[in-house]
């Protein structure tokens, strides 16, 4: 039998979890998108190591841009911090400060870290920095509404918006998953977090041409501890949307139920392994797809959007 | 706010089936290719006959296990073998590079609506059709309302798909995806109807498919293409 841990450690756990995480699953994903092109690929271990130096090097500002450039990506950082706080990351029951937000004070966090990281872009004058953040600013408007209709199914199916309702509805039976609104629901989502990650086929991880970037390219301007603070950030979204898709849509298994300390650690590997999982099928289909056109990309989010909105009207006639 | 109730698992089932194959008829919509249009016909025929399946395990009819089998003998098998041949001999999938002011000769280029617009068009008409057929309130012994609501409003999204092409062949595809919508609302309705009735109606089908063949060969004999741009016309 293991130690019971208080629940304000549980609590930091969650943040550390994703926290330390993070990178190591970007790494993964390198690693198996490498390995499925025949080539070695780089270290799993290579994202820390890059975060490493960069912390290390000086850290430069553009002339004339104000403190905002600055202060952003520690806003960035601190507002992904703050999200494993709300979501269930390693426990099935509600954490005390799990209730201080639902899932919209969730999006809100998402969307304010996005909002500061492209102001702080149109801060630099460097045209390829403000492309990037007009452009992420215009195709995260347009994936709003699909995301508003995976939140109204999620209320409909639990008649709360609290991502620990919806995962312990999952739990409850069988019936609960093979329901048209749920599944709709999650493939939708599956589909704004790969637009949300720049994976594609929204927009090249990896690729050097500033022409397709779109969030890639916000960041050019920041350099030293601030650029590694925003790979960190990114890499921290990537983590915590895997980790809403798996522990509250598809599969809120291996959560610890508990306080123990054993069952807490076999829920953060499970949390690991779970989003190990998620990463693969996105390499996979990293692979096996191309880039879509920029002007195309609206045909990917209008069949995301098409998802979402089945999954709200199944649920009207009381059949979803 | 009370929560929806989960509908159990073999009306849920039921109901994805029935949202997989709505899903497949908007991907008939955006798709630009007339032999990827007849792969996903395919899908939606095998996916009627797995629901038919599922229906005859859950609500004990065996004779639905051979409706399953002759209409995938049919609809997965006949029906794009012939289709496939047809466009071979009319050469819809070819792209022939255009000059200024030509009209699209295939099946590529006769959106009228771009896929994006096409696909919101298709979601306010599959809105339509669902809220409608949910309205009616038809319940039947093997009926989840849902999936009959789908099967409405892929009824009204077929007729969309033959609306917004411009091309003979999407046009006949999507009369039969329409069957296969029918067969659908049929199959949730009418589950326990006779084994002759249910055949009898996918026979309709075989007449459909010989006139829209001949329909598709008359057209690109006289038109050399399979557009029906030309139609617009009027020419005495």
């Amino acid at each position: 039998m293991s130690a019971a841990l208080p629940i304000p450690l549980i609590q930091l756990l969650q943040v550390l979890t994703i926290a330390v995480g993070a990178p190591g699953i970007t790494g993964v994903i390198a690693k198996v998108e490498a390995r499925l092109q025949g080539r070695r690929g780089p270290k799993i271990r290579q994202p820390y190591y890059d975060l490493a130096k960069l912390f290390r090097k000086e850290a430069l500002a553009p002339e004339g841009a104000s403190w905002f450039f600055l202060a952003a990506p520690l806003i960035a950082v601190a507002a992904y911090l703050t999200i494993p706080l709300l979501i269930p990351v390693l426990t099935s029951y509600g954490l005390p400060l799990g209730y201080m937000g639902d899932i919209l004070g969730g999006g809100f966090l998402l969307s304010l870290a996005s909002f500061v990281v492209a102001t702080a872009a149109l801060e630099t004058g460097s045209p390829y920095a403000q492309l990037g953040s007009s452009r992420a600013k215009t195709f995260s408007a347009i994936t709003e509404p699909v995301v508003l209709f995976v939140v109204f199914t999620v209320a409909l199916l639990t008649g709360t918006d609290l991502p620990y309702a919806l995962a312990a509805t999952v739990r409850s039976s069988a019936g609960q998953i093979i329901r048209p609104a749920h599944l709709l629901a999650a493939a939708a989502l599956f589909m704004v977090i790969l637009h949300e990650t720049g994976r594609i086929p929204v927009e090249t991880h990896t690729g050097t041409n500033e022409f397709g970037m779109i969030e890639e390219a916000r960041s050019f301007e920041h350099s030293g501890p601030f650029f590694a603070l925003l790979k960190w950030g990114s890499e921290l979204k990537q983590l915590i949307l895997y980790t809403i898709l798996a522990n509250v849509f598809l599969a809120p298994w291996g959560l610890a139920s508990t306080q123990r300390a054993g069952a807490i650690g076999l829920a953060i590997v499970a949390l690991l392994a779970k989003a190990t999982a998620i990463g693969c099928v996105v390499a996979v289909i990293d692979n096996s797809f191309a880039k879509l056109r920029l002007f195309k990309i609206t045909e990917f989010v209008s069949g995301a959007f098409l998802l979402a909105v089945l999954g709200v009207f199944t649920l009207y006639l009381g059949g979803g | 706010m009370d929560p929806v109730q989960a509908p159990g698992v073999y009306q849920g089932a039921a109901n994805v089936i029935a949202a997989v194959m709505l899903l497949i008829e908007f991907g008939m919509l955006r798709q630009a290719l007339a032999r990827d249009q007849v792969r996903l016909y395919m899908a939606q025929s095998a996916l009627i006959s797995v629901l038919a399946i599922v229906i005859a395990a859950d609500r004990n009819l065996p004779d639905l296990y051979a409706l399953a089998a002759l209409s995938a003998a049919l609809k997965v098998v006949a029906v794009p073998l012939v289709l496939r041949r047809l466009l071979a001999r009319t050469g819809g999938d070819e792209e022939e590079p255009l000059g200024a002011g030509e009209e699209p000769l295939g099946v590529a280029g006769s959106h009228t609506l771009s896929p994006a617009s096409a696909v919101l068009a298709g979601i306010v008409l599959a809105a339509f059709g669902f809220f409608c057929f949910g309205a009616m309130g038809i319940k039947g012994p093997a009926a989840p309302a849902t999936a009959l609501a789908i099967a409405g409003a892929m009824v009204l999204v077929a007729f969309g798909l033959m609306i917004v092409r411009r091309d003979v062949a999407s046009q006949a595809i999507g009369f039969f995806s329409l069957e296969n919508a029918i067969s659908l609302a049929a199959l949730v309705v009418a589950a326990g109807l006779p084994l002759i009735l249910e055949t009898a109606f996918l026979f309709d089908l075989l007449v459909a498919v010989v006139v829209f063949a001949m329909l598709i060969r008359t057209h690109h004999s006289r038109a050399e293409s399979l557009s029906t741009a030309d139609l617009t016309r009027l020419r005495g």
